[in-house]
Parts: C-alpha cells; sequence; structure tokens
C-alpha cells in the first residue's frame, strides 16, 4: 500500500471526496479485521479522519462506531482534527536524543509560535513528534511529509522549511 | 531471461538514511554521465539497499574492484566517471579517509568500519537491487525454501534451525527452533505466521533495513516456517513510520507471487502459502507480541496476559507462530548452509551473528553486523571508530527503553544474551547508543521513561500509575527539585512495577532508572543535594553550561558578553570574583567552559579562554588596575603552606576576608607548579609574577625557603598562634621508571628537569633527547628540550597519540616545532657507556583488553626489542605528592600519598587543619587547584566563626543585561576569530611566548559569538 501523503484538502471540497473513499475502501466491506487499513487510507485522502467518513467506514465494515472511535484514540497515527498542509515531525528517538533533538524543537516551536501537536493559523505546517524514524546514523532527524532530513541544525531549520509552501 | 554483462557495476545505496542525503541525485547524475559517454552498454546501475555507514552517504561502490565513494555530491560524479569507469585511475579524494590518519582507503572491506562485520542477516542488503527479484535469486535466493519444500520433513526443518542455536533477535533471546516446534505441535486446523516488523525502539533500525534492502529473505524465510509448522497464511506488521519498507515490501511481495514463489502450490509440491501486510499506526506497545496479533486485527493493540502463549493461541485464536524480521533473515542461510556452519559463529549460549545499529556519540555510526560475543569496546572503538570530537566515553545504552546502561569499566564485556543482562542491560532489538560526557545519566533515565510512560497502553495500572510517578520524581530531580528519599522512593516503584506490570512493555519500563542508579548513582545524588549537573544537560540548575563546567564557577558567559559591550573593566571585575589568576588560567587552562559551549552546535565554541587573557592584560596595562574590596581586619590568623594556585587562591579569598595570612613556601619563588613546572614560552614569568603580587599587596606574607617538617611543623604553627592552616604542597614528586639503568647520568625525571630550568639552574641537554611519557610534562620537557638547543627531541609513548592526557593543542604545537612523536613504544632499559646514557632499549607495545579507565592496556610485544641512541633521557611518566612530612600530626594520608579529607569542606581528619589541591587530588589542573583553594577558604571562614561568603556575585545585573549589537548577525555560522601564534621561526631556541593574546577589535568580536544561552524565555 502506498502511504504517500495524498491529501488534497486544500483544493478540493472534503464534500468531493466522499465517493472517492466509498471506491477504496470497497475491498474492506465486511470486513472488521481490515479497520486499520480503511483508516489509514482514509486519512491518506482527507488528511484526518472526519466525523462523517468514520461513520462510512464504520456502515461498510461492519464494526459499531463505538470501535472506530476506540482504534482511532488507540494509535497515536490517527487524527480526528485537520492538519496542516505538511507535516513535521521531529524524531526524538534515543541517538536524536543524545545528539540534540530537543533543541531543534525547540526551535521550531519558537520560530513557528506553535506546540507540539499544534497547527500554524494559516494551516501551512502542523508539528509532532515522533519515536525513531530509524535514520539514527543521522541523527538528529526530522521528517516534513515523508522527506527526511537528516544532521539538523537548528540554525538549518528554517531553511528547510523554506521549501514547502 | 536474457543475461547482459557487464564490464563494470555502480552501486549506490538508497537505505531511507543515504535518500535523505541526497542518493538520488547521485543517481541520476550517474545516469545522465555514463550515458553521456556512452558507456550505458557496459555499466550498470545498481540501486541497493542499506550499506549500514548511514553516516558517509550519499556512497556508491564501483565493481569489479569494490571500491567505496563517500559522501557525494552530484559533481563528483563527472571524475569518477572520466577518471575511474573509463581510465581506470580510482579517485582518490572521494575514498573514506581513517579518522586517525587520514589515509584513504580504496575498498570496502579494508575500512574498519567493515572489516570486523560478519554478515548473515545484512548478507544481501547493499549489495542487491531490492526491486528486483532476480537479483536475490542470483544470489541463492528461494534455494532454500525449494530445498525443504523438495527434500526435508517438518521436523527436520525445525531440528535444523534448532541446532543452529538461533535465539529470537526481538529481544527476548527466546530459542527459534523450539518455538517452531511448539507452534508445529500445537493443535488447530488454521495456523499463522506473523513477522513482527513493529520495529518501535527508538535506536534500532535493522529491521527496516533488511525489509528495504533485502525484503525476500523475509518472505522466503516465512514460506519456510509457514511449512514447518503447517500455516498457509502469513502477516508482516509493520510500522507506519517506514513507508519505504512497506513500498518495497508490497513490490517483492507481488514479484514473489508473480514467480510463483507465495500462492497455491509452490514448486509444485502441493504447499500453499501467502504473505499480507498489516500497517501499524503509531502505538510502540504494538511490538509486545500479544497487542500485535490483536492489532493485525483491526482492534486497539492493548497487550493481554499470556499464557496462553501466541503458538497455542494467537491470531483469530489458532497457534501463531511469530518472530521479529531478523530473526526470519537468518533462517534461509541457516537451511541452506547448515545448522553446523552457523553454529560456528557467536558464544556457547548465544550463536550467530547479531545486527547492531550504532548511533550517538561515535563516529561511524550505522548498521553493524558482528558475531554474538564481540566484546562492547571493540564494537565502539574499532568498528564505531570511537567517540566523537574527542570527547569521553561514558556509556553504551543497549536494549532501547527496556534496556540499560553499560558503563566504561565494562568495555571487555562479550555482547551476548547472558553476559549482557548480567549487568542489568539487555541485547534486546540491539539499538545501542553511545552516550559520552554531554549525556546526563538522569536525564537519560528521564528520556526513556518518557517514552514509556507516552506509551503505555494504559490497560494495566501499574504501568499506566507507577511509571507516571516515577516520570514526576525524575523530572523533579532533572529541574532541581530532588528530595532525599527520592532514590529509595524509584527504586520502590520500579520493582512493584516489574513485578506486576501485564506486560512486558511494563515489566522493564522501569530498567533505564534502575540500570543508570545501579551504575551511576552519585549522578543521581549530585542532582538532588548539589543540584548540580555534570554533564550540562539539566539547564534548570545552572544559567550556561560554560559557568556549569567550570570548577571555580566562573561567570563566563558574563565577562564575554561583558567583552563584547567593551566593558573591560567590569569583565575584570566579574572574573576576579572567582579567579585571582585569569593571566594565567587565561594561558594554560584547558577551559572545560569551552568543550560545553552552546556554539559548539553551530561551528566552534567561544574562545572563552582567549577572551580571559585578553581582559587579564588588558586590565593590567591600565594605569589603575582592579583590586579587590578588603574587609577589616578580624584578627585571626591563618598559616597556608605552599605558594602554588591552591594555596595562594585561598590566601587571596582568606586575606579579602579580613584574616591575617601568613604563606610558607618551600622553594625560592612562589607559584608552584605554574612557576616551576610550565615552561616560560606557556606562561611568562611576568605574568604570574604579576598576579602573585595583586595577592601579596593584600597584606599577604609569603615566606620563601621555609620547609615543612624540617623548618616548621603543623605542631609549631599552631603554637605560633594560628587559627587553622591549609596545606596545599602540590605533587612535586617525579615518577621513576624501575628499569635498568636508570641512575646513569644523562637520565632526568620531567619535574626536577623543568624546576631546574625555571629557577635558572644550569640544565645540560645534548644531542638526541628522549622523552618518555604522554602528559602535559613530557610535552613541556620535550618543547623545553627543543628550546634549549637538543639536536632532535622525541617522545615515547606506550599507547597511541590519541590516549596522550596532554591537552590537543600541545601535542600539535610541539609536532609543529619539530618534536617528533613514536608511540606504542615502551623504555626497557638505559644502556648506558662509562657511567654515562648512550642509548635507550625500547620494546614495541600492542593495545590489549580495556582498563577501568576505558583505555586499552599496552602489552609488550616479545621479540620486538630495538635500540634508539640518545644522548639524554627525561621520564615523565607522572608525578606524586610528597607528603612525608605528615608523621603523627593525626592528619590522614592515603597510600598514594594524598591527604585525605572531607570532600565537603577539605578539612583533614584533624580539627583546624585543612589540604587542597595537587596533593588531595593527586596531579591535577591548574583550574581544579584553584576550585579547592576557594573551597577551602570558605571552609576556613566558616571554621573560624565566619559566613562562608568569599566571592561577590553579579548574577542578577549579569542575567539582565542586554546587548547593543544586532546579535542575529553572529549567530549565524562563523568560526571563531584566530588566535595569533608565535611564528615557528622565532621559536627557535628562545622561551618567548608562543601564543599571542588577541588585538581588542578581534576580542570584541569574538566575544559576540556568544549566543547568550543564559538567556531563557519566561515560561
Amino acid at each position: 500500500m502506498e502511504l504517500e501523503h495524498q491529501c488534497q484538502c486544500a483544493q478540493i471540497n472534503e464534500e468531493e471526496l466522499y465517493p472517492k473513499l466509498e471506491e477504496m475502501i470497497e475491498q474492506h466491506r465486511g470486513k472488521p479485521t481490515e479497520l486499520i487499513m480503511a483508516l489509514h487510507k482514509a486519512q491518506n485522502l482527507f488528511g484526518y479522519l472526519p466525523k462523517k467518513a468514520q461513520e462510512i467506514i464504520s456502515e461498510r465494515l461492519n464494526v459499531p462506531i463505538s470501535t472506530v472511535c476506540g482504534v482511532i484514540s488507540f494509535y497515536s497515527f490517527f487524527s480526528t482534527v485537520p492538519k496542516g498542509r505538511h507535516s513535521i515531525r521531529v524524531c526524538l528517538g534515543t541517538a536524536c536524543y543524545v545528539r540534540g533533538s530537543q533543541q531543534t524543537l525547540e526551535r521550531i516551536e519558537k520560530e513557528l509560535n506553535i506546540k507540539v501537536g499544534g497547527t500554524t493559523e494559516d494551516r501551512r505546517f502542523s508539528l509532532d513528534v515522533v519515536r525513531c524514524i530509524g535514520a539514527c546514523g543521522l541523527a538528529p532527524a526530522m521528517l516534513v511529509d515523508n522527506d527526511v532530513y537528516g544532521r539538523v541544525k537548528s540554525t538549518k531549520i528554517m531553511d528547510i522549511l523554506k521549501k514547502y509552501e | 531471461m536474457a543475461t547482459e554483462l557487464f564490464r563494470a557495476h555502480v552501486l549506490v545505496c538508497a537505505g531511507a538514511a543515504c535518500v535523505s542525503s541526497g542518493c538520488r541525485e547521485i543517481r541520476d547524475a550517474f545516469v545522465i554521465k555514463i550515458r553521456e559517454h556512452g558507456l550505458q552498454d557496459e555499466i550498470k546501475i545498481i540501486e541497493t539497499g542499506c550499506v549500514g555507514s548511514c553516516d558517509l552517504g550519499p556512497l556508491a561502490l564501483v565493481y569489479p574492484e569494490g571500491v567505496f565513494y563517500q559522501k557525494l555530491k552530484p559533481a563528483d560524479v563527472e571524475e569518477i566517471v572520466t577518471e575511474h569507469l573509463l581510465k581506470g585511475r580510482i579517485v582518490e579524494r572521494l575514498l573514506y579517509k581513517e579518522p586517525l590518519t587520514a589515509k584513504a582507503v580504496p575498498s570496502l572491506k579494508s575500512i574498519d568500519f567493515f572489516k570486523y562485520q560478519e554478515k548473515i542477516v545484512l548478507r544481501n542488503c547493499g549489495i542487491i537491487n531490492p526491486l528486483n527479484i532476480e537479483e536475490y535469486i542470483a544470489r541463492d535466493g528461494y534455494m532454500a525454501l525449494a530445498k525443504v519444500l523438495t527434500s526435508m520433513t517438518q521436523d527436520e526443518v525445525i531440528d535444523e534451525v534448532m541446532r543452529s542455536g538461533l535465539r529470537g533477535r526481538g529481544g527476548g533471546g527466546f530459542p527459534t527452533g523450539l518455538k517452531w516446534k511448539f507452534a508445529r505441535q500445537a493443535e488447530g486446523k488454521v495456523k499463522y505466521v506473523v513477522c513482527n516488523a513493529d520495529e518501535g525502539d527508538p535506536g534500532a533500525f535493522m529491521d527496516r533495513s533488511v525489509l528495504e534492502g533485502d525484503p525476500h529473505s523475509v518472505i522466503e524465510a516465512m514460506a519456510i516456517a509457514g511449512y514447518a509448522i503447517g500455516a498457509n497464511q502469513g502477516y508482516i506488521y509493520v510500522r507506519a513510520e517506514y513507508p519505504l519498507a512497506i513500498e518495497r515490501l508490497t513490490w517483492a511481495i507481488n514479484q514473489a507471487r508473480e514467480y510463483q514463489f507465495l500462492g497455491k502450490n509452490i514448486f509444485e509440491t502441493g504447499f500453499d502459502f501467502d504473505v499480507d501486510i498489516r500497517i501499524g499506526a503509531g502505538a510502540f506497545v504494538c511490538g509486545e507480541e500479544t497487542a500485535l496479533m490483536i492489532s493485525i486485527e483491526g482492534k486497539r493493540g492493548e497487550p493481554r496476559p499470556r499464557p496462553p502463549y501466541p503458538v497455542v493461541k494467537g491470531l483469530f485464536d489458532s497457534p501463531t507462530l511469530l518472530n521479529n524480521v531478523e530473526t526470519f533473515a537468518n533462517i534461509p542461510v541457516i537451511i541452506l548452509k547448515g545448522a553446523d556452519w552457523y553454529a560456528q559463529f557467536g558464544t556457547e549460549k548465544s550463536k550467530g551473528t547479531k545486527v547492531f545499529a550504532l548511533a550517538g556519540a561515535v563516529n561511524n555510526t550505522g548498521l553493524v553486523e558482528v558475531p554474538m560475543g564481540t566484546k562492547l569496546g571493540d564494537l565502539i572503538f574499532n568498528i564505531g571508530g570511537g567517540i566523537k570530537n574527542n570527547k569521553k566515553f561514558k556509556a553504551a545504552q543497549l536494549g532501547g527503553p527496556s534496556g540499560g546502561c553499560i558503563p566504561i569499566q565494562y568495555l571487555n564485556t562479550p555482547i551476548d544474551y547472558e553476559s549482557v543482562t548480567q549487568l542489568g542491560a539487555i541485547v534486546g532489538s540491539g539499538g545501542l547508543i553511545v552516550a559520552d560526557e554531554d549525556t546526563c545519566m538522569v536525564d537519560f533515565a528521564r528520556f526513556f521513561l518518557d517514552f514509556t510512560q507516552d506509551e503505555s497502553c494504559g490497560k494495566c495500572p501499574p504501568c499506566r500509575i507507577g511509571t507516571k510517578r516515577m516520570l514526576e520524581i525524575l523530572t523533579r530531580i532533572t529541574h532541581g527539585e530532588g528530595e532525599e528519599g527520592d532514590i529509595d522512593r524509584l527504586i520502590e516503584l520500579a520493582t512493584r512495577i516489574k513485578q506486576s506490570a501485564l506486560c512486558g512493555l511494563g515489566q522493564t519500563a522501569p530498567n533505564p532508572v534502575l540500570s543508570t542508579l545501579r551504575f551511576f548513582r552519585d549522578e543521581y545524588e549530585e542532582h538532588i543535594r548539589d543540584k548540580k549537573c555534570r554533564a550540562g544537560v539539566c539547564s534548570s540548575l545552572f544559567d550556561a553550561p560554560c559557568q556549569n563546567a567550570c570548577p571555580t564557577d566562573q561567570n563566563a558567559w558574563g565577562y564575554v558578553t561583558l567583552i563584547s559591550e567593551g566593558r573591560f573593566r567590569e569583565a575584570i571585575e566579574v572574573i576576579k570574583a572567582d579567579n585571582p589568576f585569569p593571566g594565567v588560567c587565561g594561558r594554560v587552562c584547558f577551559h572545560p567552559c569551552e568543550s560545553k559551549c552552546r556554539r559548539r552546535q553551530i561551528d566552534e565554541p567561544v574562545a572563552i579562554c582567549a577572551l580571559k587573557r585578553f581582559v587579564a592584560d588588558y586590565d593590567r596595562n591600565t594605569f589603575e588596575p582592579f583590586k579587590p574590596d578588603v574587609a577589616p581586619s578580624n584578627n585571626k590568623k591563618v598559616a597556608i603552606i605552599g605558594a602554588g594556585p591552591a594555596g595562594l587562591t585561598a590566601a587571596y579569598y582568606l586575606a579579602c576576608k579580613g584574616y591575617k595570612v601568613t604563606v610558607y613556601e618551600a622553594l625560592s619563588v612562589a607559584g608552584g607548579m605554574l612557576a616551576v613546572g610550565i615552561p616560560d614560552y606557556r606562561l611568562p614569568r611576568d605574568i604570574l609574577d604579576y598576579e602573585i603580587k595583586a595577592i601579596t599587596d593584600l597584606g599577604v606574607e609569603i615566606k620563601y625557603n621555609t620547609v615543612l617538617g624540617k623548618d616548621i611543623t603543623i605542631e609549631g604553627l599552631l603554637k605560633d598562634g594560628y587559627n587553622a592552616i591549609l596545606i596545599a604542597t602540590g605533587a612535586h614528586k617525579g615518577q621513576k621508571l624501575n628499569i635498568f639503568g636508570e641512575d646513569a647520568e644523562g637520565v632526568l625525571d620531567g619535574v626536577t628537569f623543568l624546576r631546574n630550568l625555571n629557577l635558572g639552574k644550569p640544565v645540560k641537554v645534548e644531542g638526541n633527547v628522549a622523552v618518555i611519557g604522554g602528559g602535559n610534562v613530557a610535552i613541556d620537557a620535550a618543547r623545553s628540550a627543543l628550546r634549549l638547543g637538543a639536536k632532535e627531541v622525541f617522545i615515547l609513548y606506550r599507547r597511541e597519540k590519541e590516549d596522550m592526557p596532554a591537552y590537543r593543542e600541545e601535542i600539535k604545537e610541539a609536532e609543529q616545532e619539530g618534536v617528533k612523536i613514536y608511540t606504542l613504544v615502551a623504555p626497557k632499559r638505559i644502556i648506558e657507556k662509562d657511567g654515562k646514557v648512550i642509548a635507550i632499549e625500547c620494546v614495541r607495545m600492542s593495545l590489549g583488553e580495556f582498563d577501568a579507565g576505558g583505555r586499552r592496556k599496552p602489552l609488550p610485544i616479545e621479540g620486538s626489542e630495538f635500540v634508539i641512541p640518545a644522548d639524554t633521557v627525561i621520564a615523565a611518566i607522572g608525578q606524586v605528592p610528597d607528603t612525608s612530612f605528615i608523621n603523627g600530626d593525626g592528619i590522614k594520608v592515603a597510600k598514594n600519598g594524598t591527604i585525605e579529607v572531607d570532600t565537603k569542606n577539605l578539612a583533614t581528619s584533624k580539627p583546624g587543619i585543612f589540604a587542597a589541591g595537587d596533593n588531595v587530588r593527586g596531579p591535577a589542573s591548574v583550574v581544579e587547584a584553584i576550585a579547592d583553594g576557594k573551597k577551602s577558604a570558605s571552609a576556613i571562614d566558616i571554621y573560624l566563626g565566619g559566613d562562608g561568603v568569599i566571592t561577590k556575585s553579579y548574577r542578577d545585573e549579569l542575567l539582565s543585561l542586554r546587548v547593543s549589537y544586532n546579535e542575529e548577525e553572529y549567530q549565524k555560522e562563523r568560526p571563531r576569530e584566530e588566535i595569533p601564534h608565535l611564528p615557528l621561526s622565532e621559536r627557535y631556541k628562545n622561551f618567548k611566548e608562543v601564543v599571542l593574546g588577541y588585538p581588542l577589535k578581534k576580542a570584541i568580536e569574538e566575544a559576540k559569538r556568544c549566543l547568550h544561552c543564559y538567556i531563557r524565555e519566561e515560561e
């Protein structure tokens, strides 16, 4: 499965995406065990999990909506609120921690004036932390969307972020 | 299938780390350049999985030669194509250079990082294109599957795995074959094979590399397992954080289906097997086997109690065999090469190899695969290339949030399941994070607990609430709010959680705390009692790391900021509040402040030491240099024995407090080692004399040529009415070599040599001079000998250059001046003729095991003896305090001659008698002696009824100081202002000062580089 960020919420009205969602989750119809896979697809489509999408999935997969909500709240990857156009995820794995990722994070928080978990007012960036992206050899590392940046010096952060409009 | 033949192959690493370093651009450049030169039919470009040396990427390997090019930029490709691929000439500039010798190493196999590795799991990673199944097949891929399906029974397969001794690589270390046997024996119509690829331990990424670089090896192994236990369906549970792994795995599964290695009737044997991918969603606990299977079922991944174990009742309540990626990757090799072949690697109980993700403070980071039982020290220092930036190794953290630390005294530990567990750590999934002196172990433990606390699923209270309480205590401690009893509370909570938590996550969560408490309890105590973080990490405990690192608590950030504003007078006031010897320390201090300076993360630390010198020199040359305030006399008398930095510092502060201080000095000069140990070219005498005079100007009297034990006694001084006595006699006795011929004429000891030189006594240095030792005295002696007209000066040192205790800058200067350094050499005997030295017989050394201090022990190589002609031999192998004057005074002395004191106040066992400096510590640095002097002055003041406050604090006004220049300009990358040096040509046969001071403008520019990290935003 392709996890590439396909969120098009900025360009297209959310409503127009629902037929596509139905089409995408067709293969999971009546299979409650494939709930997480369906949620991944929905989140890739919308950038988050709107209530209506949850309801559609609940109905198609034959899973109670309470269970759907329970699963969504359990896994940190899923979000029920809209995110920014670009997601910044600073790695706070051990190797990154040893090489100073905390300073990187603080710098971004300061520059974008948001805290971890927040989204900038213009919805350009969302900021989150991740626990190890496996780029320990290049610590400290961060992800912007699916691009990995290694050896991130706090002075170079803004140059990196400039590339994402 | 058409076979294409190529003259050469260019392999470009496309592991996730290299992708982020820009390997795609390198590949594209190769494609373009090779086409440009019309070589596309001769040379093939292959994108491979991770090669392992992530720190060196982007990289390319050129075969058939196996030449390894590193840290490539797209512009470098042209040269590789025209030089190497067209003309066959290796491009040396792009080769890997050995960090120590800077020698270029062309071949992958001769680079230390790869040389010591044994690749079984990673056999194909970095060699094949993971997107091409035929490349996997060409390297015996799917042959193991064919072998088991066509020629082995299920029991034979299981027996082979059992005999190989393979144990689960996910962390548990459970024998894999046994697990397979249980799964086969379990009753159930439907069985499953599950691969745990939810590699969640922060710091471990070997599974990702296998999935990205060799996905078929896992698929093949799962099919083999399916056959062995009687399952027809497999699941790979991959974490969502690994999009590239998911992509390549999906591709590989489709290819395997296409080639009918998966699906119905595989190899026409009637065996059906298929694999599907399930993607995690960011829950660490899903790495726990029961939680993982529940997550595959599409539910909240909460663990459940065991038994029943998954082999009995697992996925969809059916018997399930669950192994992790690395375990599976071993299987095809074991089947093809046999259990006996596999079992030759490793130790008795831990067979085969293990992949470690080496990260943290080491020079070479990346994935390494070594036989089980490889020594921890070898892994870090041979393969890892040692600690970054010449820092000191502190501990290795193994096993992530469930693991523990192994400290420096255990570098000889073989890494296998049993040995590591004995030390309170675990092999775990193989994350190996190296921590150096800049890591605070309390904060490190807090970090891991923060992680597990965050990832606790919340099902069971011990884990949900217990880890929360532990985290609260740790957070308090790191914020300087720790209380007595916190350590006991942590241990009690930890023990309870371990006993009562539901799953592995909770049961092992307290391990990082227990492990750091086991080996670094003193750091916890320092945080709680002294509110001190020696690593300079817990920033609530200090204003800036420079001040925190200084033994004298010197407010470096304050005076640096004042210098940047041109406020030199105030700067010297701030300095002299904590240190009466700024001119000295600005020249000879080893400046621990700079090694902790935050600026280091951008480019180079601020030249704090040179700035101190600048302002000291500036003040000295003003009309009215700074003088401290002196309190009116309190009619109390203190005697200080020894006019070295410790004694004189104490004298300075006590005089300021109104005491009448008399200093008794055995020599005819004051200054101790500063006067008779350090040569003039490093510390000109007038600088020292000026700062000593500033002390005597306060009313301190120095009585020269007065020896304790001969001219005066402790008892006598007390009778003379002294209210307190400080013993600060230093460490001036040179150690003997203890070899034959040591008494011959021309053999000197380093301390005596430098003392005689500094006292102006005649010193004879002729011809070839051999200096033995690797410390500062050795370097000082060697550079002095050169200046005295020696023909040739060489240093003989028994370890390697990076092990030399001398300061790096001094070693560099010595070599530039022409001193030769021969390492791994030790003297065996002095060869004399007519009672005079003519040569030394030496023996070559090799480095063996690690000693308790983390250095390798030098061992003589038998039969390697050789003779070096020498006319003078200077032995500088260390000095010890001579405290023979103490006998029957009631003052306790340790075996090594140091005086025993209460470390809190430097009081000896006899009331009213204190001791400070080298005669307490053993030979140490100037700044530590000054720190001791301050501490003893404060303690003496308290002993005599004072408040113990000896320094004036400028903290509050300095914290509110804001600079007037544009700070942002100076916070971009900007190297430090160069410190001027005397040209080499002007150093010949004289003792003129070598390092010169900053001119005023440069000093101000340099001071502006300070990041003002002491300014904290309001929280």
